[in-house]
């Protein structure tokens, strides 16, 4: 093989050679095609100046990082607070819907009575809180005792377990004898709290139209007595004025209690909405 | 006429819980009269009630015991007019 002989070689090797044989190659004995061959075939010189691929680790690129659980958690997040928030009011505006069409069932209204000091004392003075209306007289044989010992036992479990402030009233159906001295005493011995109004004729009948309550002046005996026939009706008023629910004497101390309660809570979410 | 106070009521009412205990006595025990048997018990709860409020009990007393008589032996039916 003569000169040319190296590149037909070096042709032959990279079409036929596997292994690491190409040093057999006969060359010219010459110092110049000698550097030439080495600079060729010597790799260390080669890559003297280059610097080695760097044999990394194979990163896994998957597709859960760190970083895209945190994007999809406030990106989740984000979405479940919207959805609650839609969801809060939706049941808000259907509760309203509910509350606008039982309204007008029209039960209650505004009045004007006397207290036991004769001071007048309007509906509108009671706005901002809730209120149990009884409706008696004070020569009441057994009902009346009864239905205001009830109430005034709710009022104060109210206040003691959930410190929620509800206003007992009691308004006569008897104005000729109940004045209000006499509504004043009897009133003062089932609670302090509680508050007893009456009125004239007038009045009364204005405020029993109002809350749908039937009267009935029994037959006078001898000594001028009467039992006054009525309904036997607690009436729940509240913040706004607005009958609520009612009572009646089949309702024992405890599902009152628990009514009352469940009729503040769902005003109050009404009133006034938050995230919870 | 004042009403009653809240003591008076309770007397009152005691009185009358008293001549409705002899009654009830009196019946179980299959007398013929027994009212006349509670006659005393009777003047007191008449004496500390009002009049109204006496008749209102007696009212009372005899619906608990019409309630009881139906529950307990049953009633019978108004015959049905054929049509």
């Amino acid at each position: 093989m003569g000169r040319f002989g190296m590149c037909g070689r070096l042709i032959f090797d990279s079409l036929f050679s596997q292994t690491a044989n190409r040093g057999c190659i006969i060359v010219p004995h010459n110092a110049k095609t000698q550097i030439r061959l080495n600079r060729l075939f010597n790799t260390t010189s080669l890559n003297r100046n280059v610097e080695p691929p760097k044999m990394n680790k194979p990163k896994a690129k998957g597709i859960i990082t760190w970083k895209t659980l945190g994007i999809t958690t406030v990106v989740g997040g984000g979405l479940l607070a919207f959805m609650l928030y839609v969801k809060r009011e939706k049941e808000l505006a259907i509760a309203r819907e509910r509350k606008r069409a039982l309204g007008k069932i029209s039960i209650g209204g505004k009045f004007k009575l006397k207290d036991c000091k004769g001071r007048i004392r309007s509906s509108d003075d009671f706005l901002g809180q809730w209120c149990l209306i009884y409706f008696g007289f004070t020569h009441c044989p057994d009902i009346c005792p009864d239905e205001i010992e009830k109430m005034v036992e709710i009022v104060n479990k109210l206040d003691k377990d959930n410190k929620l402030k509800v206003q007992p009233i009691f308004i006569s159906v008897d104005p000729e004898r109940d004045t209000p001295e006499v509504v004043g005493k009897y009133t003062a011995e089932f609670s302090p709290r509680l508050l007893g109004l009456t009125g004239n004729r007038v009045e009364i009948d204005e405020v029993c139209k109002a809350y749908r309550v039937y009267s009935s002046a029994g037959p006078r005996d001898q000594e001028n007595d009467y039992i006054v026939d009525h309904t036997i009706i607690m009436y729940l008023v509240n913040p706004d004025g607005e009958f609520v629910d009612y009572f009646g004497q089949n309702r024992n101390v405890e599902e009152i209690f628990n009514s009352v309660k469940i009729h503040a809570t769902k005003y109050d979410r009404m009133n006034n909405p938050g995230w919870f | 006429m004042p009403h009653l106070n809240k003591e008076e009521r309770s007397i009152c009412w005691k009185s009358r819980d008293d001549y409705w205990k002899c009654l009830d006595k009196a019946e179980a025990s299959k007398q013929l009269d027994p009212e006349k048997a509670c006659q005393d018990l009777y003047q007191v709860f008449a004496s500390k009630c009002p009049g109204q409020w006496v008749k209102h009990f007696e009212r009372k007393r005899k619906f608990e015991v019409f309630k009881k008589r139906i529950v307990e032996e049953g009633f019978e039916p108004i015959p049905e007019e054929k049509k």
